[in-house]
């Protein structure tokens, strides 16, 4: 189980590292003035370091709260259950990204409806192969043919004349 | 007089058959996205953007607009019958909206927050009407430091009014501004930021933020939730929504204190989510019963949703006449204008006014046209809930990443919707709030260059701020915003001690 306590913590040390991540980049650009004016690293490093500081901010705040024991900070971000849950539907959802950069989002589209309806709804072979054969040749017909916007297509839809 | 005629010209160019079936369309669209967990206003806008990049800009602009009053709407369906808020600015009308349904009394609800959403809407519509010309007019005096002194206020009055955080605030604002640097940089032809990765160079765009943010990272929250849709069954009759008509002028006080406060929020970027919110608070602290409130009392339903559709609407007015939008849905139609190679602001008045004009006519035809479609499809609307979550869920992820794609036709934006994704689920769950980050997105590049034509004007120095009345009220404003929560702190104190010296 992760309480409160630590999820705020290791998204704040995310965002401290995001934030110097930015003014480490901007510094190669420069920060100060020069003939055209303020130098283009300027901007994007007063932002970063906003950043950086408010995340300071939180982290100390965040520990203090916690040193006089406010309750909030105790109560669970994740247990189990619920963990398993996101789970359950996270990583179906990422191997539907990697399979959309590799097999095309066509074929992704089937495969990941065929999983998850078959496996994690439960549903018939017939009526998951139906809904998933469907919704891509919607989205085929819908994007293709009426709005001429191409998707990502893998190796499989040369081979089917597409 | 002049607002008038040129609404008159407005109406012109909106009431062609094209237009009128672009708003159904649009409205049709909206509600099913309001309607779906996971899409939402913003999200749909961001999901249509890449169709309308062929479409003439006034007819797309029709397109998403009635898109967003469509789903303002659908999110209240979903409110009262299923007591999930398709919105999160529809979470207030759960409250009494829910309560009414069980009561057997849904037509009722559902009449009461379609008509009061349309009333305030349209008060936001005439304000608009009646205020953007002179706003626009005011604006044309603006040169960058005023510009800048604007940005700041919007962002300062997130940071006072906001509620969340100040600190997540400006982190969640920063993490934007700094996103917007990525890329190319306009001033200098510097490219700045991609850390030798070359699929940075491009940039990241504000819409795959706004799909990841606000689709994917909605999507593991409900899933994480484990919802079930356990509706109540509604059938909505002619007959029963004139009657609810007939009750509502009843309820003027409630209409008109709403209206203003939506109109207050949705011109400073408080949002529709804050506005319903206080309205609903408003509404109850000053009812003669306030226990009656939370079980099914329909001045419940009222508040919340005048609120949340006069601030919908009303924030279009600062996205038009100033260039700085009031919700996280403005945002990215703003950032839509921006693509169609429009240039929202002041100038956009003189420059296009068929678009201006066209576009406010448009507000008044969409949500007339929004509230008699929606009333006729609620039981369409509601059985598609009742198909079972887990192909819903699945088919709304392939929607959001095709979005994610369609965008710019990039692999990488695949991949970077997921990251914003997980990142939107994380600062959902802590409290983060993530409309600053969007608008900070959309309008990074424009405080930028307002930024750095200041200080070319001033050498450098950070008195040109002052350096007017103008602009230095303008600061002046943003900072008593941003430090408002101290402000209001302080004079609680001394409040506090005037009543002890008094007892």
């Amino acid at each position: 189980m992760i309480t409160r306590f630590w999820a705020e913590i290791g998204t704040a040390i995310l965002t401290l590292v995001f934030g110097l991540v930015i003014v480490k980049g901007s510094l190669e650009f420069g920060i100060g003035w020069d003939s055209s004016g303020p130098q283009p690293g300027a901007f994007p490093f007063y932002a970063g370091g906003l950043v950086a500081l408010a995340s300071l901010g939180t982290l100390t705040l965040t520990i203090g709260k916690r040193f006089a024991g406010h309750p909030m900070l105790a109560e669970a971000f994740l247990d189990a259950a619920r963990g398993r849950r996101v789970l359950s539907f996270l990583l179906p959802l990422a191997a539907f990204v990697v399979l959309s950069v590799t097999l095309g989002m066509y074929v992704a589209t089937i495969l990941y409806l065929v999983f998850t309806m078959r496996f994690q709804g439960g549903y018939g072979w017939i009526a998951s192969l139906a809904t998933a054969l469907l919704t891509a040749a919607f989205l085929y017909f819908a994007l293709e043919k009426f709005f001429q916007i191409g998707l990502l297509k893998g190796p499989l839809e040369p081979l089917l004349g597409l | 007089m002049d607002n008038i005629a040129n609404l008159m010209h407005g109406f012109e160019v909106a009431l062609t058959a094209h237009h009128i079936l672009l708003m159904i369309a649009g409205v049709l669209l909206g509600v099913l996205v309001g309607v779906l967990p996971g899409l939402g206003a913003p999200n749909g806008v961001s999901l249509l953007l890449p169709l309308t990049f062929s479409m003439d800009p006034v007819s797309a602009i029709i397109l998403l607009a009635s898109l967003y009053w469509g789903a303002l709407f659908g999110g209240s369906t979903t409110s009262i019958l299923f007591n999930i808020p398709g919105e999160p600015s529809s979470v207030a009308t759960t409250f009494d909206g829910h309560p009414m349904a069980k009561q057997g009394k849904a037509t009722e609800a559902l009449s009461f927050a379609f008509l009061s959403a349309g009333f305030g809407a349209l008060c936001g519509v005439v304000l608009i009407t009646l205020l953007s010309g002179w706003v626009a007019n005011f604006a044309l005096r603006f040169s960058s430091p005023e510009y800048f002194a604007v940005y700041f206020m919007t962002f300062a009055s997130f940071i006072g009014l906001g509620g969340a955080s100040p600190f997540k605030t400006v982190v969640s604002m920063g993490i934007g501004f700094s996103l917007a640097t990525i890329g190319m940089d306009s001033v200098s032809g510097n490219v700045r930021l991609t850390f030798e990765y070359d699929v940075l160079l491009a940039g990241v765009s504000f819409l795959i933020a706004v799909i990841g943010l606000f689709g994917i990272g909605e999507l593991l929250l409900t899933m994480e939730e484990g919802l079930k849709f356990e509706g109540v069954a509604a059938k909505v009759r002619i007959g029963d929504v004139l009657r609810t008509a007939t009750k509502l002028p009843r309820y003027w006080l409630a209409l008109a204190r709403s209206s203003l406060i939506g109109i207050w929020m949705g011109i400073t970027p408080g949002g529709p989510t804050a506005a319903s919110f206080m309205s609903y608070a408003m509404a109850k602290r000053s009812s003669r019963d306030p226990d009656k409130f939370g079980k099914g009392e329909p001045e419940g339903v009222i508040a919340p949703e005048t609120a949340d559709h006069a601030a919908g609407s009303s924030a279009m007015l600062p996205m038009l006449a100033l260039g700085i939008p009031g919700s996280a849905t403005a945002a990215v139609m703003m950032g839509g204008l921006m693509i169609w190679g429009l240039n929202p602001g002041p100038t956009l008045f003189t420059d296009r006014p068929d678009f201006v004009w066209g576009l406010i006519a448009s507000m008044y035809l969409g949500n007339i046209v929004a509230v008699v479609i929606v009333l006729a499809t609620v039981p369409l609307f509601a059985s598609i809930l009742r198909i079972p979550f887990a192909i819903i869920g699945p088919v709304i992820v392939v929607i959001c990443f095709i979005g994610a794609f369609t965008a710019a036709n990039r692999e990488f934006d695949i991949w970077l919707a997921l990251i914003f994704g997980l990142v939107g689920y994380l600062f959902k769950k802590l409290d983060y709030p993530i409309a600053p980050l969007v608008l900070a997105m959309v309008i990074g590049d424009k405080a930028e260059d307002a930024f750095r034509q200041s200080m070319i004007f001033s050498q450098g120095s950070l008195s040109i701020f002052w350096s007017n009345a103008l602009v230095g009220t303008l600061m002046a404003i943003g900072l008593v915003l941003l430090f408002m929560p101290l402000i209001g702190a302080g004079l609680r104190r001394l409040r506090g001690q005037g009543e002890t010296r008094t007892v």
